[in-house]
């Protein structure tokens, strides 16, 4: 036979080279997860120190499932939802994933969702915070188990600083803003804000552009700042799955709150805060802000990082009371996993008080299982933190966390009004008008 | 088989695989592109037809039009300044002086470096808490989150970037023009800047066409760079067109309003690679070799 | 004129020398960065030269993924860059040499495709990918680029016009086949060009960001670009972990590159002279 030609062995080394990346894709694909022999449950996240907390649960749940291995998947808050989005529709979720209100419509109505309520039948809801159950219920069902709830808003505030103002924190329980007069945020912040060379706000020689500490955290911050606003006004944010905002008393609400950041500047400029989430809370944790209104989910970081002596309070009442957000997470069923049997224990686990009460020991979040939460307040109280003024503000009226079919869309179409709005410069109410119709557009698709 | 039927059977047989190719992955995307423009899709959901719907609504959306606005400013200044620079650049390295292999080799690092690493590299730099720039300078400076700052300094950037590779365009061009030219010019009195003027530039033109072309498209196509560095921020002012599709359709998840735009950024590049085609093609008649 | 070049070369190295600094900068701060300790990079300012350099955000990479992240690149690159170079060569010598009927009119849509952004293609291409069930695959990160790339058949047909007629004939008359002549005859007489496109195809699948981004999702498909991105986002101003993510994306690229930089820096003259 004669020596094979140079073309043909040419050939037959492409084909092996090509056989051997071929051989090399598989061989990274086999070895992605290493099999254990155990049904694997995923479960997708996007706080890392939640996370921590599952992991313990999660291991305690294995001691009594042991064919079951759960495992977490942390995924950034930044790009937590579009990349949920594109791999619940590619079938590539995780088996379990955490929603929120906000995102809840798009999921729930095409089918990719365990109906929790058939699933685990009804009785077992009433053992649920009740406002999260709410909020992930839709067309009479329930769409997936709560995990965690923000309880309402309140008023952290820097003692030190406050006894350096001469301020007594228990003045700050009094606290009004009403523009129609009887005001008495507005004087107290003025006191609080202090620039370079020690001048409060409001007062003669003042300097704006070189101030050293900060009152107040008003921003474009719907959780923290402007839905109380809007509620203790006495205005809506939606009305059903469509943006009301266009209405009175939300404009009173960002009128005073824009007049605060850029006409007293008790505030941090919105350039500051605008594009950065964590301004303020830094600012607060660094001693450079008196008051932080904020939510329970900032609760552990800041007692874990503030270095100055500090407390919480109820937030300031607006011209209708005290109305605050509440918002929760819910850990949904993806209805496409290959393992649903799996999926229902795990979940069953998650909403039952001993899987869920793991994420209370901590303090870092208050579980929505009801007979869980005794583990987050415990923790608290043994630190000397009063939490009650988180879940007191919930004993009044609320306003709706913010959600329905379209909110992707319609909250990225008001961005920019609202950016605009805060920086203060446009007119409030045509502003309102203009963001709400851009972003019903947007909703609608 | 006729000699003829062996050529053609071969002949297809050997642009079969690219043939595939450019069918599926090029030109059937655009016509699936205009079909999904007509429909309305989140990627959870069924896709719905909805005719007209979204081609009036991106027509007349405040932020495509201002995605347009950016991308079209972009453009305005990365392709004159990256152009203008690369010349410079070009012609010092033209000189040919010992060393110059090592600068060019400098210049070009930027280029060959991943978009989206450099990005992020020059988040870091840019960062007005514990950057490099505000180290130096010792005092704030929101350089991505002013709204007056960040345009202008995501191009900055991105001409950072392409000078080196845009240089090396021009040193080539430079170097092909005979050097019997420069000394016929040289003998007649002329100083090396008329000299440069009168025949370097001109000569230059093929060159300047092919990077003028290549510069406004890829500048128009930008994604990476504002992936990482703003997000499309602050305000949407570096909103580029590329990012704007990517954000309506996998942010808002509006495929359909997101094929719309993808469709009018294809026609607008189309359209410009034309036009630059026929305005320059008179231009060049230059023939060197 | 003697005279007045001597004070001009000084100033030619002034320039290309501030030129220099400014592009090198970034790159040496951003590594130096990288070998620093966090606490280090917290405590002291910003731009102290690492005391002592440390490894230790490389090594953290390594849990974020980063060691996976690198094959998948490596192998998307390979993959990519056989089956673009073998379909794009064949294809390059039908179009350059061989006569059937369409060929002009295929290779000018060919061209055409060339206008086509990256933009306008994804979501198209993720829905057909959708379609067909290979969302978060590894073929799906190939399959739109390894059949053939219309901007490298291009450059290769020039230059295989260019091959002298005789060569090919003698070769066809000694009993040789196609594969033969292209093997023995066009691709020796076309290395650097050759050589030039492994660097572009190298380069450009190195760089792909968008395409990944979207047709995979977490931690068993992503390339470096992604993980990169993904990590800046969660690691948001922990600067000494995100630029050593910076680090492992750009300098496998680098140190090909200066290696092979002399063939680079013909390719990108190739191709502006066309």
């Amino acid at each position: 036979m004669t020596r094979p030609r140079f073309s043909t062995l040419f050939a037959l080394g492409w084909v092996l080279v090509a056989a051997l990346l071929a051989a090399a894709a598989v061989l990274l694909d086999v070895t992605a997860r290493p099999p254990s022999g155990k049904t694997v449950v995923t479960v997708r996240l996007w706080d890392q120190q939640v996370a921590k907390a599952y992991r313990l649960s999660f291991a305690a749940f294995t001691r009594t499932h042991p064919d079951i291995e759960v495992q977490t998947d942390v995924v950034s808050y930044s790009t937590y939802f579009n990349t949920l989005r594109t791999d619940v529709a590619g079938g590539t979720a995780d088996d379990i994933f955490w929603l929120s209100n906000a995102y809840l419509a798009g999921y729930a109505d095409s089918g990719r969702l365990i109906d929790v309520g058939a699933t685990f039948g009804p009785d077992i809801a009433s053992t649920w915070e009740p406002s999260v159950v709410q909020q992930f219920t839709r067309d009479g069902r329930l769409w997936a188990v709560p995990q965690l709830t923000d309880a309402g808003i309140a008023l952290y505030y820097n003692a030190d600083l406050l006894a350096a103002a001469g301020v007594d924190p228990a003045a700050l329980t009094t606290l009004r803003w009403n523009p129609g007069g009887d005001d008495t945020l507005r004087p107290l912040l003025a006191r609080l804000t202090v620039d370079g060379d020690g001048r409060s706000a409001g007062t003669p020689g003042f300097d704006p552009n070189r101030i050293r500490r900060w009152a107040y955290n008003a921003a474009n911050d719907a959780q923290g700042i402007y839905l109380n606003y809007i509620g203790s006004a006495g205005g809506v944010f939606q009305d059903g799955d469509r943006f009301a905002f266009d209405n009175p008393a939300a404009v009173e609400a960002f009128t005073y709150l824009v007049k605060l950041i850029d006409d007293d500047h008790v505030a941090p400029p919105a350039s500051d805060t605008n594009e950065n989430g964590d301004f303020s809370r830094n600012e607060f944790l660094a001693g450079k802000m008196a008051l932080f209104q904020s939510g329970t989910y900032n609760l552990a970081a800041i007692a874990g990082q503030a270095n100055f002596h500090w407390g919480v309070t109820m937030m300031p009442a607006g011209p209708k009371g005290r109305v605050s957000v509440t918002n929760g997470i819910a850990a949904a069923g993806n209805s496409a996993s290959p393992h649903p049997q799996a999926v229902g224990q795990v979940l069953a686990w998650m909403g039952s008080t001993e899987g869920n009460q793991y994420l209370g020991r901590q303090g870092s979040a208050i579980p929505a299982v009801t007979a869980a939460q005794k583990a987050y307040f415990d923790h608290w109280l043994s630190k000397g933190v009063d939490v009650k003024p988180f879940f007191n503000v919930l004993k009044g009226p609320r306003i709706a966390a913010p959600g329905g079919t379209g909110f992707a869309a319609g909250n990225q179409a008001i961005k920019p009004y609202f950016d605009e709005m805060f920086l203060g410069r446009s007119d409030i109410a045509t502003t309102l008008h203009r963001a709400q119709e851009a972003a019903n557009a947007a909703a609608r698709g | 088989m006729t000699a003829k039927r062996r050529s053609t059977a071969l002949g297809y047989a050997l642009i079969a695989p690219s043939l595939f190719g450019v069918v599926t992955f090029l030109l059937l995307p655009i016509l699936v592109v205009v079909w999904l423009s007509l429909h309305r899709w989140d990627l959870l959901g069924p896709i719905e037809y909805v005719g007209g719907r979204n081609w009036r609504s991106v027509l007349t959306d405040k932020t495509f039009g201002n995605s347009l606005l950016v991308t079209l400013t972009f453009v305005a200044i990365v392709v004159p300044v990256q152009t203008a620079l690369g010349l410079a650049v070009g012609a010092l390295l033209a000189r040919d002086l010992p060393g110059s292999g090592l600068f060019r080799t400098i210049y070009v690092l930027p280029w060959i470096s991943v978009p989206l690493a450099i990005a992020v590299l020059w988040r870091w730099i840019l960062a007005p808490t514990d950057g490099a720039v505000s180290t130096v300078l010792g005092h704030r400076i929101e350089w991505l989150t002013d709204p007056g700052l960040a345009l202008p300094v995501v191009s900055a950037v991105v001409v950072w970037t392409n000078v080196g590779y845009v240089a090396l365009f021009f040193l080539a061009g430079i170097l092909a023009i005979p050097a019997e030219i420069h000394s016929a010019a040289r003998i007649d009195g002329a100083t090396s800047w008329q000299r440069f003027r009168r025949i370097t530039l001109p000569m230059l033109r093929p060159t300047m066409f092919f990077v003028l072309v290549t510069g406004v498209i890829s500048a128009a196509q930008v994604f990476d760079t504002v992936y990482a560095l703003t997000g499309g921020g602050p305000q949407n002012r570096t909103d580029l067109v590329a990012h704007r599709i990517y954000a309506e359709a996998f942010g808002s998840a509006a495929i359909g309003r997101a094929s719309v735009m993808a469709v009018v950024l294809f026609v607008i590049l189309v359209t410009i690679t034309l036009v630059q085609h026929l305005y320059f093609r008179r231009r060049i008649s230059y023939d060197l070799t | 004129m003697t005279s007045l070049k001597k004070p001009s070369a000084a100033m030619v190295y002034v320039a290309l020398a501030v030129g220099a600094v400014i592009t090198l900068a970034p790159f040496v701060l951003g590594l130096l960065t990288s070998f620093t300790s966090a606490h280090q990079f917290a405590t002291g300012t910003p731009l102290t030269w690492p005391r002592p350099p440390t490894l230790v955000n490389y090594t953290n990479l390594g849990g974020a993924g980063f060691g996976r992240a690198l094959a998948v690149t490596a192998l998307m690159t390979a993959v990519s860059l056989l089956g673009q170079l073998s379909s794009s060569v064949v294809a390059a010598y039908a179009f350059a040499r061989l006569r059937f009927p369409g060929r002009d009119g295929l290779f000018w849509v060919y061209l055409a495709t060339l206008m086509v952004p990256g933009s306008v293609t994804v979501v198209p291409l993720y829905l057909m990918m959708a379609q067909l069930g290979l969302r978060n695959t590894f073929w799906a990160l190939v399959l739109p680029f390894v059949f053939g790339s219309p901007y490298a058949i291009f450059l290769l047909r020039q230059h295989f016009r260019t091959i002298p007629d005789d060569l090919i004939n003698a070769a066809y008359l000694d009993g040789a086949t196609t594969l033969d002549v292209i093997l023995h005859v066009v691709v020796p007489s076309s290395r650097p060009v050759i050589v030039t496109l492994m660097l572009i195809t190298v380069v450009s699948e190195w760089h792909h960001f968008l395409w990944p981004l979207i047709i995979t999702s977490g931690t068993k498909w992503q390339v470096l670009t992604v993980a990169t991105a993904a990590l800046q986002s969660r690691y948001n101003a922990q600067w000494t972990l995100v630029m050593a993510a910076v680090g492992a994306a750009v300098v496998p690229l680098l140190v090909l590159f200066l290696i092979f930089q002399r063939h680079v820096v013909r390719s990108i003259v190739v191709t502006g002279l066309k």
